[in-house]
């Protein structure tokens, strides 16, 4: 069989790995937090199908060994942690990093995990838990005759009760960074957990050097654009088109092939 | 009177020549399907393939040569997301020795060193303002990690480490060897800090266009119909010795 046959389904093969890299992200066009992900391809290895060859009498002009690619082959999927858009709930519970940093929360293995999504509640516990129950480390406990939650910029909480001419201070929100963002592993729910190739996180105050500040009453929306999203896909469909090409191309050149003997 | 018999040509003139021809222009097309397949390949080369006659019998062979112009550059945002806006190429370490790459998707790994896509470890140089030879440690407690189009790499405003960036004079053959590289050759030099330009948050789109590829196809194509036609009337040709010629009266 003609290997161009099988270098040509590697290619299709990626595109349809990048088109579904790229309905993942679509999907996910109104997941707040959510960080767009990019499929990565590297070329196969190559072979040496003719020679070194020497013009018969000069020595000095040869032409040098031919190598043919086999075709591509994905090599990662990585996450992209640019900032989405910060848009304005209202909800007092709703928080939106502005910059670096992810929420730290505890799974219910005792592991910690990390989110950009910010859409807390206050669990019957009273602490502060994620949209999808779990804690927010440190546990911030709201008192339950708190009126209203105030987050600062530096993420110091306040409650204030009926009564109180000024609010009391629960606690405040702790963030983490990495070194590499795009290495953290992502499980789902929102939530990315630390990685030897994102290294160990780096805690702090929201608002100190290198951290992002707390919005409260915001939320970050997915990083997905769907323009982009959308020339990938035609970019995408094209290139699998293409390829197709090149199977229907050898074919016909088979058939020529097959026409040498009649 | 005796009579002189031609020397016989096995095969006769003409049928090597045309199935050189359809075997190389088999070649050429597995060149093309190559490119295409590699359309969105990161930091990838395509390869223009030629036939060259090398023999005096004019039979030809393939040739092919990396097409080493400058893929455009799509920005990510990723720190180490990396692309070259000017020559030459990154160094990285394999088990086969040094080999070059156009950078791409770089990542720290388990050991805290900066590897690319294949976790092959990317190498740095000496550097006064602070730089040693060999793989690029990246500090696990590090917040910030800037990479300056000359190639240092500053973790948290202290330079870490110089990322090698080496260049291959123009007209040197690039052999390619798969996962986005190529092989070192002995000819390379490290390229001057000023004429490097390392860019950070980015990545080098595949240079292969579509368009000039599928044209490439189709004329590979026509070419194959025609050398098959010629072999075709060759052997008719003959066919008519054969059986015409040789028929007694």
């Amino acid at each position: 069989m003609n290997p161009a046959l099988r270098t040509a389904a590697s290619g299709m093969l990626a595109q349809q790995t990048r088109t579904e890299v790229i309905a993942n992200n679509l999907a996910n066009v109104n997941t707040t937090g959510f960080k767009r992900s990019r499929a990565h391809f590297v070329d196969l290895l190559y072979q040496t199908v003719q020679g070194v060859a020497n013009i018969a009498g000069a020595d000095a002009d040869s032409t040098p060994a031919v190598q043919i690619g086999r075709g591509t082959r994905l090599a990662a999927v990585t996450r992209l942690h640019a900032n989405g858009p910060v848009e304005a709930t209202n909800r007092p519970l709703d928080l939106a990093i502005e910059g670096e940093g992810f929420l730290q929360v505890q799974l219910e293995n005792g592991g910690m995990a990390y989110t950009r999504d910010g859409s807390l509640q206050i669990s019957d516990q009273g602490v502060l838990v994620t949209s999808g129950g779990l804690t927010v480390v440190p546990g911030i406990r709201i008192p339950q005759d708190a009126t209203t939650i105030t987050i600062s910029r530096a993420g110091i909480v306040t409650a204030g009760r009926a009564g109180d001419v000024m609010p009391t201070e629960v606690g405040r929100l702790e963030v983490s960074r990495f070194a590499n963002a795009s290495g953290l592993e992502s499980m789902g729910e929102n939530l990315y957990i630390a990685s030897p190739a994102s290294g160990e996180p780096t805690i702090g105050f929201p608002g100190e050097e290198g951290f992002g500040r707390v919005l409260q009453g915001h939320l970050e929306a997915s990083n997905v654009e769907i323009v982009q999203e959308m020339v990938d896909m035609i970019a995408a469909m094209r290139a699998y088109e293409i390829n197709s090409k090149t199977i229907q191309n050898v074919e016909q050149m088979s058939d020529v092939a097959s026409g040498l003997i009649r | 009177m005796g009579i002189s018999i031609p020397p016989v040509r096995t095969p006769p003139l003409g049928i090597p020549q045309a199935a050189a021809a359809l075997r190389n222009l088999e070649r050429r097309q597995e060149i093309v399907a190559n490119n295409l397949a590699n359309v969105s390949t990161t930091g990838f080369k395509g390869e223009q393939s030629f036939a060259r006659i090398l023999d005096a019998q004019g039979v030809a062979v393939v040739d092919a040569q990396t097409d080493r112009r400058q893929g455009a550059l799509q920005r990510t945002e990723a720190p180490l997301d990396l692309a070259l806006a000017s020559s030459g190429f990154f160094v990285v370490a394999t088990p086969d020795g040094e080999q070059l790459s156009r950078g791409g998707s770089f990542r720290r790994d388990v050991s805290g060193y900066l590897v690319d896509a294949t976790g092959a470890p990317v190498l740095g140089e000496y550097d006064p303002r602070g730089g040693t030879p060999g793989p690029i440690e990246i500090p696990a407690n590090a917040r910030t990690i800037r990479i300056e189009a000359d190639g240092a790499v500053v973790a948290d405003n202290a330079q870490i480490g110089r990322l090698r960036v080496e260049d291959v004079a123009a007209g040197t053959r690039l052999e390619h060897v798969g996962n986005g590289r190529f092989l070192a050759p002995t000819t390379r030099t490290p390229m001057d800090g000023a004429q490097r330009a390392v860019q950070q948050g980015a990545l080098e789109d595949s240079n292969v266009t579509a368009v000039t590829s599928l044209v490439s196809m189709i004329e590979i194509q026509r070419a194959y119909s025609s050398a098959q036609r010629a072999l075709t009337t060759i052997d008719a040709a003959r066919g008519i010795v054969v059986s015409d010629l040789a028929r007694p009266n």
